[in-house]
């Protein structure tokens, strides 16, 4: 087992250098330097081609790649244009909320997906189920921005439930409970909105498996032993469901990144999703670069401990 | 020796196991798919006959004086806005209409494009194993690490001339990892089947035995997944339209008109620009995602007949 | 009696990999040192146990699977590389019968197609020529010609067997490997499908290579069989070698392992397998080296040979 993982994580770095080296090509094929709508155009080229080749732009590029990841593995992401700020601090600012967002969605997720899922597979075919079946379908078929955008409008707007942008209603003390009360309050819609659509995956998964399961012999076995029902689920049958869900754990990070531009985008929400967007259209090659590296990291190792968990939990080798 | 039956004389015509027959005669039996279908085949037929009569520069023509009219208003030139106009004066109506067909078009291309690559790779993948499919494996385990959402956002902002097709190829390059790898774990256990060694016994060439023999018995699943996948793509692009990388703003789309919403003023006062162009893709991909479900269903139900 | 084909040394070995960098450890011996020769006309039978090797022999034999070392002589060629195989079209004349009927006819193709699909590999004919030539192969082989455009899930598992038989004979092959063709039919069906093939035999004058665990139905197909253990030959003989003659231990414990229907001498044949099981466990080491493989096979008389230990022919 610990081979898997020791050679899982090896094979991690040519993966990580390579998304390094690609996004840093990427970024500078874009059209436009962080010079071309700071200086003033009437400025003599000249004085701009230094400012150019003192900001090393003109260097060959794989330099150019080494500077900058020489800079980064010690934290120095560059100077942000847009902000007048060092990348990292930038990011340091931002990445707080989006996690926080990122965590509420995905608690209110498995809150809503696990009891869901489970007991729409144990209850099979009841009105329950049936319910489950249709909002599972619904997860599935409608587009995230589509939906956020309807309960931005309703909840938000029409009936005035919660507040419609940004992350904490101005002039409340720091630090203070009403604060962190508002602060969760921010939260929460946009929370909502990306755990009801997330949980599509993880009910059918968890439905389909119990079903199965519970069609087993195994199980039918127990029952004629006289094992009470609820038992048999409960310490059998929806443990060894669950467990594989923690193999998600990749997948589910790319697709809350993914969310994350959306939602931000709708909510006004300053997160690092927000800040992602902002920066590509200023052509703010310090921040795109530093945000796509830091993102698919991000990725990388929430698939690794996903592959690792998985390992680790096999439900071939469950533990009775 | 042979054997005379009465079933000489009334030519029964055999059915396909699993072939597209079996899972239309299935699929038929639901009523809540067929009503999908017809909801579906309307919306198409509106889309793609309507395009036709409507001139997509006049459409998106700017005319100030016509900003944000609402629905029902004659335009300066005598014309009525059936929906209203958004920002610069533009028919909201002619927008959805070219737009739709815009996405279902977009959907559509990219859907067959990731559906070719990945097939293709995937059966190859899966029939050749060794060197070919560890490359392959590898180039699809990379992709699909990927921030992909973030990376086409990237892609989208660097390519000089940007067009509709430079978009769909860029999608098309990052989208077809799943398919390759789904039909290439099909075909690994299809391969192993006796009839694909005993075709590699009676001469048949690999390419032949790859798409003539193992393909045909992977038909069910490419056709629900490509369903599916359809719904999926329209998504997608209609997302990134909306983002701002998507469609370039000349184009008319559902992505932009939706996008105008970003304004707070647009979505409470003004629903007409954005609602209408919701409302379609919501049941665009309703349908869409519905009839790809019961084909996965029927497919799903004769695959127990040995 | 014409050779048909030669087989010498033969051995498959598959590479075990372990350890952390994958690397080759040792080997499965899956078919380890084998030789015989076919003739013309004949029925050569493979007897073994499950995981003997003789499937894999067989594979080998038609080309699907790697040979590690050894050589297949056919018409005076070494047909052992794929290559030379695809040169004198090696597959035309050397055709194979699955075991599983099910899976070895494509599900969605029709009968036609599947019994042509040998005809279009290596023979030029028109549509109208090839539809003759499979209708011809179905009466061949017992089947209604209204079968042609029917899917094999229509038919029944000796039915399909039949088509299976009649797509290896499609392109008058002189060799046919038929690995374990009846194993999966009820024994009414067994014994049709087997005269089908007796009866091909004669008429077209090929040569069988029958591969079966199975020492009851060897005896009725098989002129020479040769016993298999472990990826070697115990011994090789006639039919009447064999079963009247078995010298090696393993071979007497096989042919008392054949369930035999006669209820009145019961006490008996229970006797003379235990007498049989007996003997195996004290003879053990005259017939199996220290790490328990085989010898290799010494001749008794001209057409039977024995593994055993040098120096030991009784």
């Amino acid at each position: 087992m610990w081979k898997t993982i020791l050679r899982r994580v090896l094979l991690m770095i040519p993966q990580v250098i390579i998304l390094s080296v690609l996004i840093f090509l990427l970024a500078k094929m874009m059209p436009g330097d962080p010079f071309a709508g700071l200086i003033n155009p009437n400025q003599d080229p000249k004085v701009i081609e230094t400012l150019r080749e003192a900001a090393g732009l003109n260097d060959p590029w794989y330099e150019q790649y080494f500077r900058w990841i020489g800079n980064a593995s010690q934290g120095d992401f560059g100077q942000s244009f847009m902000f007048k700020l060092p990348v990292a601090t930038l990011i340091a600012g931002r990445v707080g909320n989006t996690i926080a967002l990122a965590l509420v969605s995905v608690i209110i997720t498995y809150l809503i997906a696990i009891p869901f899922g489970l007991l729409a597979g144990r209850y099979q075919n009841s009105w329950f189920d049936k319910m489950v079946i249709v909002y599972n379908f619904f997860s599935f078929a409608v587009p995230l921005f589509i939906f956020a955008l309807i309960m931005l409008f309703a909840f938000g707007y029409r009936l005035d439930w919660f507040p419609t942008s940004g992350t904490v209603t101005v002039g409340l003390d720091k630090g203070s409970l009403p604060y962190y009360f508002d602060k969760f309050k921010h939260l929460i819609l946009p929370g909502l909105t990306q755990a009801l659509l997330g949980t599509a995956v993880t009910i059918q998964y968890l439905r389909s498996e119990v079903i199965d399961v519970k069609n087993m012999d195994f199980v039918r076995t127990a029952r004629s032993k006289g094992v009470p029902t609820n038992k048999i689920f409960n310490r059998h049958i929806f443990r060894n469901a669950s467990l594989p869900i923690a193999s998600q754990l990749g997948y589910e990070i790319t697709a809350l990144i993914a969310g994350s531009v959306v939602i931000e985008k709708i909510f006004a929400f300053p997160g690092v999703g927000k800040l992602f967007i902002d920066s590509i259209i200023q052509r703010d090659y310090s921040v795109i670069n530093a945000l796509v590296l830091i993102l698919g990291l991000a990725t990388l190792i929430g698939t690794l401990i996903s592959d690792i968990v998985m390992s680790i939990v096999d439900p071939r080798i469950r533990i009775q | 020796m042979t054997e005379k039956t009465k079933d000489t004389i009334t030519l029964q015509e055999s059915i396909p196991p699993m072939g597209f027959r079996m899972i239309a005669r299935e699929f038929v039996k639901e009523k809540m798919a067929i009503f999908s279908l017809v909801v579906l085949a309307i919306i198409l037929l509106s889309v793609f006959i309507g395009s036709f009569f409507i001139d997509q520069s006049q459409v998106m023509h700017v005319s100030i004086l016509d900003k944000y009219a609402e629905p029902g208003t004659v335009t300066v030139d005598g014309n009525q806005f059936l929906l209203g106009a958004d920002e610069g004066g533009r028919d909201i109506f002619g927008q959805l209409i070219i737009g739709a067909r815009n996405s279902i078009l977009i959907g559509f291309a990219i859907t067959i494009i990731t559906s070719v690559i990945g097939v293709g790779l995937g059966i190859i993948s899966g029939y050749y194993g060794g060197l070919i499919d560890n490359i392959i494996m590898r180039i699809v385990d990379f992709i699909m690490i990927l921030p992909i959402m973030l990376i086409i956002i990237v892609f989208v902002s660097v390519i000089r001339e940007y067009n509709i097709w430079a978009f769909i190829w860029i999608m098309s390059a990052f989208y077809w990892v799943a398919k390759a790898r789904l039909f290439r774990s099909k075909t690994l256990s299809e391969a192993r089947r006796d009839y694909v060694s005993a075709s590699k016994t009676m001469g048949s060439s690999d390419f032949k035995i790859m798409f003539r023999e193992i393909m045909p018995n992977l038909s069910s699943l490419i056709i629900t997944n490509l369903t599916i996948n359809f719904a999926a793509n329209i998504g997608i692009e209609t997302t990134l339209t909306f983002l701002g990388f998507g469609l370039p703003q000349s184009v008319p789309s559902l992505g932009t008109l939706i996008g105008y919403a970003s304004s707070g003023d647009v979505l409470v006062n003004r629903q007409w620009v954005w609602l209408p162009a919701s409302i379609l893709i919501l049941v665009l991909m309703l349908s869409i995602n519905y009839v790809g479900q019961a084909l996965k269903r029927s497919a799903d139900a004769r695959q127990r007949l040995g | 009696m014409t050779k048909i084909i030669q087989i010498k040394d033969l051995k498959v070995h598959y590479p075990i990999r372990s350890g952390f960098f994958n690397r080759v450890t040792d080997h499965v011996l899956a078919v380890d040192g084998v030789d015989f020769t076919i003739e013309q006309g004949k029925t050569y039978g493979l007897v073994g146990e499950s995981g003997s090797g003789k499937s894999t022999t067989g594979k080998a034999i038609i080309g699907l699977e790697k040979i590690t070392s050894g050589q297949i002589i056919y018409q005076g060629k070494d047909v052992t590389k794929a290559s030379s195989r695809k040169a004198i079209k090696y597959n035309k004349d050397v055709q194979m019968i699955f075991q599983d009927s099910m899976s070895s006819l494509n599900p969605k193709k029709r009968v036609l197609d599947i019994i042509a699909e040998p005809i279009r590999n290596f023979e030029r004919l028109s549509d109208q020529e090839e539809k003759q030539k499979v209708k011809g192969l179905l009466d061949i082989v017992g089947m209604p010609e209204d079968a042609l455009y029917k899917y094999p899930h229509e038919f029944s598992g000796g039915q399909r067997q039949r088509l299976g038989v009649a797509r290896a004979v499609a392109t008058n092959p002189k060799l046919i490997i038929a690995d374990e063709p009846v194993s999966a039919l009820d024994l009414s069906v067994q014994a049709q499908v087997l005269n089908f093939m007796k009866n091909i035999q004669q008429e077209y004058g090929l040569s069988y290579l029958f591969i079966s665990h199975d020492l009851g139905v060897v005896k009725h197909m098989c002129d020479n069989i040769a016993v298999m253990y472990k990826g070697r030959f115990v011994e090789i003989g006639t039919r009447n070698d064999i079963y009247n003659d078995p010298r090696h231990i393993y071979t007497k414990r096989l042919l008392s392992a054949i369930p035999k229907i006669d209820v009145a001498n019961r006490e008996g044949h229970k006797a003379h397998r235990r007498i049989v099981e007996q003997e195996y466990r004290e003879h053990y080491h005259k017939f199996y080296d220290e790490t328990g493989r085989v010898y290799d096979l010494r001749t008794i008389t001209e057409t039977h040979q024995v593994a055993l230990k040098k120096g030991d022919a009784e």
